[in-house]
């Protein structure tokens, strides 16, 4: 490849001290380049001091990118409000990137180390509190008190679900909540009952062994979720307790000993599919979730993934609220936009959120893909134009279940991301059978501990 | 240490092995100045390739050997000097550490020798040749051209699962198939599996070696009627113990650094219960997915350390048992 690269035919012939010192004089510039990288690092490391005015709205040619991930619906509504958004204000172009859920934190952790970040990312609240503690994200509460994001329409705890250390750190863009998805179809077939609101965990489980004998074991009745965090949180909230105090654990060992046995017992008792069956859907994809995969009658999911969930069955779901106590369950802010700290057009930025949570035409697009429209007049408004059957089935339940919510917790601290992972990582050792409960809930507290902490 | 050391490994190389000896008397050299302008030349010819070398490898690698020393955050950019603190912390303190040494070990041991074994076996049966013996050398090799990529191991992860092909095809002849990739005692071994079937660039370097080894040495052999079990024993196996070396050195390597199979068989997350967290995953999600890059860093030196010690030891007990032809003759 060299012999390519045009070259004077006299550069061999420059005496050799000449290029010696030159050569020194290289690893000076090297050696600076690494001081440059490391006083560079050093400085951006600080939070820079928020900024008392609001930037102003750009007139001139801009550019702005936004990632996030989902499937393909979410795609499709996304870019159509990005579209619109386009023609109203014919200055703003957009890049778009979005993705599967898997590997996107990774990616966007290593865009954020690159200061190459989209203007506006996704996030949801278990990468929210991470994010925010490193200082990535652009600080909204200016932005919001000088009403440039409106949330007068926004209910206010919201709104408080997207607040990090004080600072409005990113806007919720939609409301879901817990929703355990079960497949109608099924139920009819085999006559059993339908899953009702307020079935205790015990109820649910005896009717899901009786499910699975019915169908001789060829389906199952329940997915196991002793692997996921929603349902442990909802399950901690109906005993008075939580899934985070602060920065620390909001629980104890022994609560999750009895949590890791009750669905031990499940497992025994067939209620729930073997291990292995349950590792597929563990990692949370909606198109291996068992409900659809026809492995298990139930799935425990956000209500909003439900009509998603349709899409990958011919079977009719229907959707309720966890079991036990309701008011385990709470208002979620569903997906959050959040703006990058180090965007150059933080006035746009800002208006593209506004647009997304309060326009009109924008929440018609948007429907509920996301959840129930953070706006709630745009909620009504969509509502009532409604015609997907499960995107309806999902807002029946979610006014069904409004009024006996509890109160949201606070969002997930720094490192809740890892601790996530973690849950499914010791669960699934008590699923497989390689530890017990206690010994598992040990393991789980004491690496919580370090994650939550590091 | 590598170039040094290195150098007995890439000499017997099978394509080298005529030129070796006539290998010429090295060329008296001009007076210092033209020396010294030729090797000012040298490096200008290698400017593109050094600036390159510096840039992406060398500085980044001392970089990253500074940040061993510290709690960087990948995000915030920021960190202090803790001293050997992440060193102790792996080798005390941190149960994953451990438990992926175990499981990359066990991946290299399993995987290396019966990658190898393979490759020797279809190489004998290759070495011959008749009629097809192109197309089905060729065939044989095709595997290794998709190398480690995303695609094959989907394609993996569905045979094996449960309702996957290979548990089809058992079950025709009476066998219950297990749900091997969600299992975590075999998901490992599946993994092996796929690095084995593509045995192709060992195989291709051992028919390499099996064509150099002279024919009357067999011929000699077969007069004094030892049988073909013995003539491999006596002349293939010492004749090929160089090529075997190097074959053996590249496979341990190339196994320590397995990754892609197993990020995507394990589904990004390293499982079932970390059954396929192997070592480079660890540290890729200890680093990319919590942002500990310190911790990463000082993860990838002991990395580093630990496959560069262990081919030293490759070498330094090579000596007992490759045997270097071209040594003897002179």
């Amino acid at each position: 490849m060299q012999p390519d690269t045009p070259r004077p035919t006299g550069a061999p012939a420059v005496p050799a001290h000449r290029t010696r010192p030159s050569s020194k004089r290289l690893l000076a510039a090297v050696g600076l380049g690494i001081v440059m990288v490391a006083s560079g690092c050093a400085t951006s490391g600080p939070p820079a001091p928020a900024p008392v005015e609001v930037a102003p709205i750009e007139t001139g040619p801009v550019e702005i990118s936004v990632f996030w991930w989902g499937g393909d619906a979410r795609a499709q509504l996304t870019h159509q409000v990005l579209d619109l958004y386009h023609q109203k204000h014919p200055n703003v172009t957009f890049k778009e990137t979005w993705q599967a859920n898997a590997g996107y934190i990774d990616k966007l952790n290593t865009n954020l180390a690159a200061n190459a970040a989209a203007d506006i990312f996704q996030l949801d609240d278990n990468m929210l509190g991470g994010v925010a503690a490193r200082s990535q994200t652009l600080d909204l509460t200016n932005y919001i008190a000088a009403k440039r994001i409106d949330v007068s329409k926004v209910n206010g705890s919201l709104i408080d679900y997207g607040k990090v250390d004080g600072k409005q750190a990113a806007v919720p863009l939609a409301e879901n909540t817990p929703g355990l998805v079960y497949n109608k179809t099924q139920v009819q077939k085999y006559g059993v009952e339908e899953p009702q609101i307020g079935w205790s965990w015990e109820k649910l489980i005896s009717w899901a062994t009786d499910f699975s004998a019915k169908t001789n074991y060829t389906v199952y009745g329940t997915m196991d979720p002793s692997a996921d965090y929603k349902a442990f949180w909802v399950w901690l909230r109906q005993q008075g307790k939580d899934f985070y105090n602060g920065t620390k654990l909001g629980f104890t060992e022994q609560d999750l000993t009895k949590w890791f046995d009750l669905w031990k017992q499940a497992r025994a008792a067939k209620a729930a599919p073997p291990a292995d069956i349950i590792h597929t859907a563990n990692a949370g994809d909606v198109t291996k979730q068992l409900v659809v995969t026809g492995q298990a009658a139930t799935s425990f999911m956000w209500s909003n993934q439900m009509p998603e969930l349709a899409k990958n069955t011919k079977d009719t779901l229907g959707v309720v609220s966890y079991p036990g106590d309701p008011k385990g369950q709470w208002a979620r802010a569903a997906l959050y936009f959040a703006g990058y700290v180090n965007t150059t057009h933080p006035g746009v930025v800002v208006d593209v959120m506004n647009f997304f949570i309060n326009d009109p035409d924008a929440g018609k697009i948007l429907g509920t893909e996301r959840g129930l429209p953070a706006n709630t007049d745009i909620r009504t408004a969509v509502v009532a134009t409604l015609t997907d059957a499960n995107m309806k089935a999902t807002v029946d339940f979610e006014n069904a279940i409004t009024p006996k919510f509890g109160k949201a917790p606070n969002v997930p601290p720094n490192g809740a991301a890892a601790v996530r992972t973690l849950l499914i990582q010791e669960a699934e050792k008590v699923q497989f059978g390689q530890m017990d409960s206690a010994a598992a809930a040990k393991e789980f507290v004491e690496q919580a501990n370090l994650k939550l902490t590091a | 240490m590598a170039t040094t050391v290195g150098e007995p490994a890439v000499a017997p190389a099978p394509s080298l092995r005529d030129r070796t000896p006539a290998r010429p008397p090295a060329r008296k050299r001009g007076a210092g100045p033209t020396r010294r302008r030729e090797a000012g030349a040298g490096y200008v010819f290698l400017t593109p390739w050094l600036i390159g070398f510096m840039a992406i490898t060398a500085v980044p690698m001392l970089y990253s050997l500074y940040l061993s020393f510290t709690n960087w955050d990948l995000i915030s950019n920021a960190g202090q000097y803790v001293g050997f603190r992440n060193y102790v912390r792996m080798f005390t303190i941190d149960p994953a550490f451990w438990r992926s040494v175990r499981i990359t070990v066990t991946y290299a041991v399993v995987a290396t020798p019966f990658k190898l074994c393979v490759a020797l076996g279809i190489a004998l049966l290759l070495v011959r040749q008749r009629r097809g013996t192109g197309a089905a050398r060729a065939l044989f090799y095709l595997p290794s051209l998709l190398g480690g990529s995303v695609a094959l191991a989907l394609v993996w992860q569905a045979l094996f699962s449960r309702k996957g092909a290979v548990n089809n095809a058992l079950g025709l002849i009476g066998i219950e198939g297990k749900p091997w990739v969600n299992d975590p005692k075999y998901v490992l071994y599946t993994i092996v599996l796929l690095s084995v079937w593509q045995f192709g660039a060992p195989m291709v370097i051992f028919l390499a070696g099996l064509k150099q080894i002279p024919v009357e040495l067999y011929e000699a052999a077969a007069v004094d009627g030892a049988n073909r079990w013995r003539q491999f024993l006596h002349i293939t196996l010492p004749s090929l113990s160089p090529v075997i070396f190097f074959n053996l050195v590249l496979e341990t390597i190339h196994s320590f650094q397995i990754f892609t199979s197993a990020f995507v068989i394990g589904g990004g997350q390293g499982g079932p219960v970390d059954a396929t967290k192997v070592y480079t995953l660890m540290l890729y999600l200890e680093g990319f997915g919590e942002s500990h890059i310190g911790y990463a860093s000082a993860l990838a030196w002991v990395f580093l350390m630990a496959v560069g010690l262990l081919t030293f030891v490759f070498f330094r007990t090579g000596r007992f048992w490759v045997h270097y032809a071209d040594n003897e003759e002179r």
